[in-house]
C-alpha cells in the first residue's frame, strides 16, 4: 500500500468515525413510512391529486349551478326551489286538465294533470291534447272555467322529482 | 508467537442470517448500520441525508429480505442497495437545492458540533464530487477494508472495473486535494 493510500485511510477514519459514532437509531417502521410515501409520493400521489381535483371541480360546478339557479348557496334552498317549482307545475297541470275536462264533458284528464305534478316533463299537457283528438272540440260559446296555460315551454325543463 | 504446529486460527466468520427472519434482520441492522452510514456520508450531501438514505436502504432490503440468498455477505448486499439509494438521491439533489436555499434563509449559523466540522473536511467535500460509484469503491476499499473482489461482489461488477474506478477516484482526489 502506498503512502498516499495509507494517508487516505487515516483521513477517512478521522473524518468518518465521529460521524458514524452516534447511537444507532431504531429502524423506521416499514408500514408507517411506506404508507406515508405511498400517499405523499410517486404515482399514488399523482392519482390522489387528480381525484381530489376532480371532486373539487365537480363540487364547485354543482354549487355554482345551484346558486345561479336559486340565488342561494344553501343546498337546502335548492331542494326547496325545485319542490316549489314542481308544485307550480302540478298546479298548472291540474288547471289544464280540469279545463279540458270541463270542455270535453269528461274528467279523465285530471289524472294526466296529476302525473305532470310529479315532474314528467309536461306529458300531462301532451296527453291532454292527445285525448282531445276524437272528441268534440269545446263549444266556442262556452267560457272555459280556467284559462289554458299560457306558455307550456316554461315548465318542461324541470327534470328533478321534488323531494320534500 | 504462534507455534508452527498449532493450527491457524480461523478468520472470524461473517454473521449468519436467516432470510425472511425479522429478528435476524434487526440484528443485521444493528451490526451494519454504522458502516452503511459511513459509506453513504461520502456519497450524499450531508449526514442527515445519509441517515435518510440509510433508513431507505434498510426499508428496501427488508422488502426483499425473504428473497435474499446467503451466498454473498449480507453487508455487501446492503452496500449495493445503499449505493443505488445514494445515486438516486444525488439525482434528486439538484431539485432539492433550490428549496434548501430558501429554508436556510434567516437561520443562525451552524454551531461547533465536531461532526459538522468533520463534514466540512476537504476530503469529504472532494469525495462528494466524485461519481457515486467511484466514491463507493474508495470508501469500501479504504474505510471498510474490503478487497477488490469483495467490492466487485458488493457492486455487482467485474474486479477490473473496481480497480479502474479506484484508480480514477484516487487520481481525481489527488488533483483536488493537491496530494
Amino acid at each position: 500500500m502506498s503512502d498516499n493510500e495509507r494517508e487516505l485511510e487515516l483521513e477517512l477514519h478521522r473524518v468518518l468515525d465521529p460521524l458514524t459514532a452516534m447511537p444507532i437509531p431504531p429502524r423506521e417502521g416499514r408500514l408507517a413510512r411506506g404508507a406515508v410515501r405511498t400517499v405523499l409520493g410517486g404515482a399514488g400521489a399523482a392519482v390522489a391529486l387528480k381525484l381530489m381535483t376532480g371532486v373539487a371541480v365537480a363540487a364547485a360546478a354543482v354549487t355554482v349551478a345551484g346558486a345561479a339557479t336559486t340565488g342561494s348557496i344553501n343546498p337546502l334552498d335548492w331542494g326547496q326551489q325545485v319542490s316549489q317549482h314542481g308544485q307550480a307545475v302540478a298546479s298548472d297541470a291540474r288547471h289544464h286538465g280540469n279545463g279540458n275536462g270541463n270542455g270535453n264533458g269528461n274528467g279523465n284528464t285530471n289524472g294526466n294533470g296529476s302525473s305532470n305534478a310529479h315532474g314528467n316533463n309536461g306529458n300531462a299537457n301532451d296527453h291532454a291534447k292527445d285525448k282531445n283528438k276524437g272528441h268534440t272540440p269545446p263549444t266556442k260559446g262556452d267560457p272555459p272555467s280556467d284559462p289554458e296555460p299560457t306558455d307550456p315551454a316554461i315548465h318542461p325543463t324541470v327534470t328533478v322529482s321534488p323531494q320534500p | 508467537m504462534q507455534s508452527i504446529d498449532e493450527p491457524a486460527a480461523d478468520p472470524p466468520r461473517p454473521e449468519s442470517y436467516e432470510p425472511g427472519s425479522e429478528a435476524d434482520f434487526e440484528r443485521l441492522y444493528r451490526n451494519t448500520y454504522r458502516r452503511i452510514l459511513g459509506t453513504l456520508i461520502t456519497i450524499v450531501r450531508d449526514r442527515a441525508v445519509a441517515e435518510d438514505c440509510a433508513q431507505e436502504t434498510y426499508e428496501r432490503a427488508f422488502r426483499s429480505w425473504s428473497r435474499w440468498r446467503p451466498d454473498a455477505p449480507a453487508e455487501a448486499w446492503l452496500h449495493r442497495i445503499a449505493i443505488n439509494v445514494a445515486i438516486s438521491d444525488r439525482r434528486r439533489e439538484r431539485l432539492r437545492q433550490a428549496g434548501e436555499v430558501i429554508r436556510r434563509l434567516g437561520r443562525p449559523a451552524a454551531g461547533s458540533d465536531p461532526s459538522l466540522a468533520a463534514e466540512r473536511s476537504d476530503l469529504l467535500r472532494a469525495m462528494k464530487k466524485l461519481p457515486p460509484k467511484q466514491a463507493a469503491a474508495l470508501v469500501l476499499r479504504h474505510y471498510h477494508g474490503y478487497s477488490n473482489r469483495e467490492i466487485a461482489t458488493a457492486l455487482g461488477v467485474p474486479e477490473q472495473t473496481v480497480a479502474s474506478r479506484l484508480a480514477a477516484a484516487r487520481k481525481q482526489l489527488q488533483a483536488v486535494l493537491g496530494r
